[in-house]
């Protein structure tokens, strides 16, 4: 049989999170961007003065940046972006109750398990739905301790000086054009702060939900750990398949101080008729460790590349991408780690699988400047191609100066090899065993970083991506 | 040029007055040009007013901000290869021209007019051909017609080929028939005299089925004090199963822009080497483009640069896998010293069709001070998946242990400084041993390394 028949259906485009609620929302702001719906969004929030100015000097500059011409096709974007609502409010408040989360919204979060695993597994547990964070709970246990982990709203409300020390200073508005665009309409998201010494030993996980057709989703996430500090936070994205396009662009900022630790782990499922455009930037101070996790296995397009800003010397910054792009999907992903202090080090492992006509592209930058004295860093690109119509494209930055840094690259393609599958399938593995076996072997390093529930669901979407494969 | 002594030089010619580059000196050096020529060249021009200056916010330029590199108007057209007004040869041609290495043939460009050539009669006899382009557009018209500047590096693939399409004044044909092997290189002297010229020359070779050549040519100048532009653009087919080596050696003095453009066609069963040595001028910019068109077609890209004061170095690659069962393997490595920089910039492309490709990359850069720079950007653009294809890039300082290994032995500081950095860029040397070539090539970098 021929292999690219064989291997049809191998992936995780079967859907399961496809499913749609009835339209639930208490307001919403008309299709399209212009002033006036960013200061809607504004009064609705009932934010402070310096918020709205923050918001329109953003769009302003939203407005004047160009459209990429890197990266995916956006040239159909613009018109998206008139339709979509940029704003939807699905009820008049956020609970701490789960029972107080209307049905419908709840249910939804039931099918997706979330509050089956915040008792289980979870610290602390976000959920946004549409533009809102709908429940936000946090145990007991760390609030007690100081940890705040709280809609990014009400950090802004409850915690105005730390939210305006921050807020903005690690990715300024005019940092990219959707990083602007995020500033002018941000609306949900998660603030996270973990006091001097307190170190977590579950994650927090942060659960984002787009229900409605024609949305635009704006989170807004700022993560401060205090010296010392430890914690790891999971973000996980899902919606409803549309015919017509959606659109999410976050902006995710984290500041570790001296000696902490951060994990940011993003296992992003989302339908793919999703524009996912994203600016994650973490800024690491004296010794501490920044790990970037990230998963993109939906959306239509996702442009995304976790950074991780090396300030304080002996800072360390991992970034682990895992990337499938199915039939006319297009994950251009990878990362970005700037050296600039003495004894940084970094690394950068990226694995990628393209199956039909879908296109993975690592694109990434390792910049070390002068002054960061012995900084290291290697990045490892591997592509795995499952059929003849696949692409893959690597597109490294490498920018070092001075002779007291040590860089290395490498990256390979290959496919499924005969030979491997020969051999699986001379053990008495069948072909869709052995295939099934040899991608998860490929994706086994990052993994196993995984939290033990996804590292199952992941291997499980794969095996049931080969069922039904061999004819 | 002492081991073929029949040929007749050509003398020298007087200078003419040299001009600015617009477009009455197109129509200038399309003067007595068969019509078909002028036509090529006053497209080019056109396409050269309707391409704008490649800016540094595109990702070819990424690295090299041409517009403050050069400015067209401040530099002066030479037609004619001019050469001090008294004719006399200066030291540094000179000693080229009498290096005594054994070749098939020689040709000797001033001011990228062809001065010198001489070819082995017995190779004459057999069809080859070692000409100036300028003769050759009388003599070997149709074979210029159909391949200069239109389907190897057309005046569409940029605005300095565009430029350079529109004023070459001269540059070399060498053409090998069906079957026919040269034993020795073809070996070629690229001499610029002028302070604030600019020179444009070209080169075409095309090896018939199964023949086999072998092409060296070095770039040469004194240092000026003024910026001085010599633009080349070369063009490089082996049709079924000849093979080719092309190695360019470039020493141009300080204030030289080196502009080169170069791209390769490998047909079937075609073996396409190129290496690019890049010492001198101030600024360097390499554009090569392979391209293995038939299956079976294998290509080497290799290149060496090692820099020192404020030189700055900016290589782009590309490797195009357009028939199945091709292979390519790119090495570039270089050393930076004092405040040079470099770039470089390569892209292997596996085209849809293009099955079973083996297709490698590896850019290696050793810093030696604190204010030097490098820039990696190794690409990948893959579409078929049936290939076998990696790339790697470091950038990295002196290995301490080496160091200490050679110190250890009584060599000072700077001798096992030397000595490693040599091993480094000898490497590259050591995959295409071409006579002459490494020995050349060694003791420039042994020169560059005593200011070190």
């Amino acid at each position: 049989m021929p292999e690219n028949q064989l291997v049809e259906g191998l992936g995780l485009d079967e859907y399961q999170y496809g499913f749609v609620d009835e339209e639930a929302h208490v307001y919403r702001t008309k299709p399209g961007l212009d002033e006036g719906v960013v200061r809607e969004i504004s009064e609705h929030k009932e934010e402070p003065e310096w918020m709205l100015e923050f918001r329109l000097k953003a769009l302003k500059i939203y407005e004047s940046k160009p459209m990429p011409t890197w990266g995916g096709d956006l040239s159909h974007l613009e018109a998206t972006l008139d339709e979509i609502y940029f704003y939807v409010k699905p009820q008049e408040q956020m609970e701490r109750s789960w029972d107080d989360v209307p049905d419908t919204i709840k249910n939804t979060f039931e099918r997706l398990g979330i509050p089956e695993a915040e008792q289980k597994l979870l610290s602390g547990v976000g959920a946004q739905y549409e533009s809102e964070m709908v429940y936000h709970s946090l145990k007991e246990e760390w609030s007690s301790k100081g940890v705040i982990f709280d809609s990014i709203e009400d950090g802004l409300k409850n915690h105005p000086d730390l939210f305006r020390e921050h807020f903005a200073t690690i990715i300024p508005a005019a940092d990219n054009k959707f990083a602007a665009l995020n500033s002018a309409v941000w609306s949900g998201g998660s603030f996270l702060y973990i006091p001097k010494g307190v170190q977590l030993d579950t994650p927090l996980q942060a659960y984002f939900r787009v229900n409605q057709e024609r949305m635009g989703q704006f989170e807004r996430t700022l993560i401060i750990l205090d010296e010392g500090a430890q914690a790891h936070y999971i973000e996980g994205c899902t919606a409803p398949v549309y015919s017509t396009d959606s659109f999410h662009s976050g902006v995710i900022e984290v500041v570790l101080k001296k000696d902490s630790r951060f994990r940011y782990t993003t296992i992003q499922n989302w339908s793919n008729n999703m524009y996912n455009l994203v600016t994650q930037r973490a800024v690491v101070n004296e010794n501490a460790t920044m790990e970037w996790l990230d998963g993109n296995l939906g959306s239509k397009l996702t442009m995304k590349y976790p950074s991780c800003y090396l300030v304080g010397e002996g800072a360390h910054g991992d970034i682990m991408s895992i990337a499938y792009a199915s039939d006319g999907q297009h994950q251009d992903t990878g990362g970005k780690v700037v050296h600039v202090a003495p004894n940084t080090t970094s690394s950068i492992t990226s694995k990628s699988i393209s199956k039909g006509t879908g296109r993975s592209s690592y694109r990434g930058l390792c910049k070390v400047y002068e002054g960061a004295h012995n900084a290291r860093s290697n990045v490892e690109c591997d592509a795995l191609l499952i059929n003849s119509t696949s692409r893959t494209d690597t597109y490294p930055y490498i920018e070092i100066e001075g002779k007291r840094a040590t860089i290395g690259h490498e990256a390979t393609v290959s496919k499924i090899g005969d030979t491997q599958l020969f051999y699986l399938m001379s053990r008495g593995l069948t072909k869709e065993e052995a295939m099934a076996l040899i991608v998860r072997g490929f994706i086994e390093p990052i993994a196993k970083q995984l939290p033990l529930e996804y590292a199952v669901e992941l291997n499980r979407l794969i095996e049931l991506e080969m069922e039904g494969s061999v004819g | 040029m002492s081991n073929s002594p029949q040929a007749a030089e050509a003398p020298i010619a007087e200078e003419e007055t040299p001009s600015s580059l617009d477009e009455s000196a197109v129509e200038r050096i399309s003067e007595g040009a068969p019509s078909w020529l002028s036509e090529r060249r006053r497209h080019a021009w056109s396409v050269f007013e309707d391409t704008p200056f490649p800016s540094t916010r595109s990702e070819e330029w990424r690295y090299t901000d041409v517009s403050r590199v050069v400015n067209l108007a401040d530099l002066r057209l030479v037609t004619d290869g001019g050469l001090a007004e008294n004719g006399s040869r200066p030291a540094g041609l000179v000693a080229a021209m009498e290096e005594d290495l054994a070749a098939s043939g020689h040709a000797v460009l001033v001011d990228g007019s062809v001065v010198h050539v001489d070819l082995d009669p017995a190779l004459e006899e057999q069809g080859v051909i070692l000409t100036s382009l300028r003769s050759a557009v009388h003599e070997h018209g149709d074979l210029l017609e159909e391949l200069l500047a239109t389907e190897v590096v057309p005046p569409e693939d940029g605005k300095l080929q565009a430029l350079n399409a529109a004023l070459w004044t001269d540059g070399v044909l060498l053409y090998v028939p069906r079957n026919v092997k040269l034993d020795l290189p073809v070996r070629v002297t690229r001499w610029v005299s002028h302070a604030g010229s600019a020179v444009f020359a070209r080169t075409l070779i095309v090896a018939e089925p199964e023949s086999q050549l072998s092409y060296v040519e070095e770039l040469l100048s004194d240092d000026f004090d003024q910026r001085t532009f010599v633009s080349s653009a070369v063009e490089v087919i082996a049709r079924d199963g000849a093979q080719i080596q092309f190695v360019s050696i470039q020493q141009l003095g300080r204030d030289v822009f080196c502009q080169s453009a170069q791209r390769t066609l490998a047909h079937r069963d075609a073996k396409l080497d190129t290496l690019n040595v890049s010492l001198g001028a101030s600024v360097t910019r390499l554009d090569l483009n392979s391209r293995l068109l038939g299956p079976g077609a294998h290509s080497e890209l290799l290149g060496l640069y090692f820099g020192d004061e404020d030189q700055h170095f900016d290589h782009n690659t590309s490797q195009d896998h357009v028939a199945p069962d091709t292979g390519s393997d790119l090495l570039y490595k270089g050393a930076l010293d004092d405040r040079a920089q470099s770039a470089f910039r390569g892209m292997i492309r596996v085209h849809r069709d293009a099955q079973r490709t083996d297709a490698y990359q590896t850019n290696r850069n050793l810093l030696l001070s604190d204010e030097c720079r490098a820039n990696s950007l190794p690409n990948l653009e893959i579409q078929a998946d049936d290939v076998r294809c990696s790339h790697g890039a470091t950038v990295g300082q002196l290995d301490s242990e080496a160091l200490f290994y050679l110190l250890s032995r009584g060599l000072s500081q700077d001798q096992a400084e030397r000595l490693i950095v040599l091993g480094f860029l000898g490497d590259v040397l050591a995959r295409l041993p071409l006579g002459g070539v490494v020995e050349k090539v060694t003791r420039a970098i042994e020169r560059k390394l005593e200011h070190v």
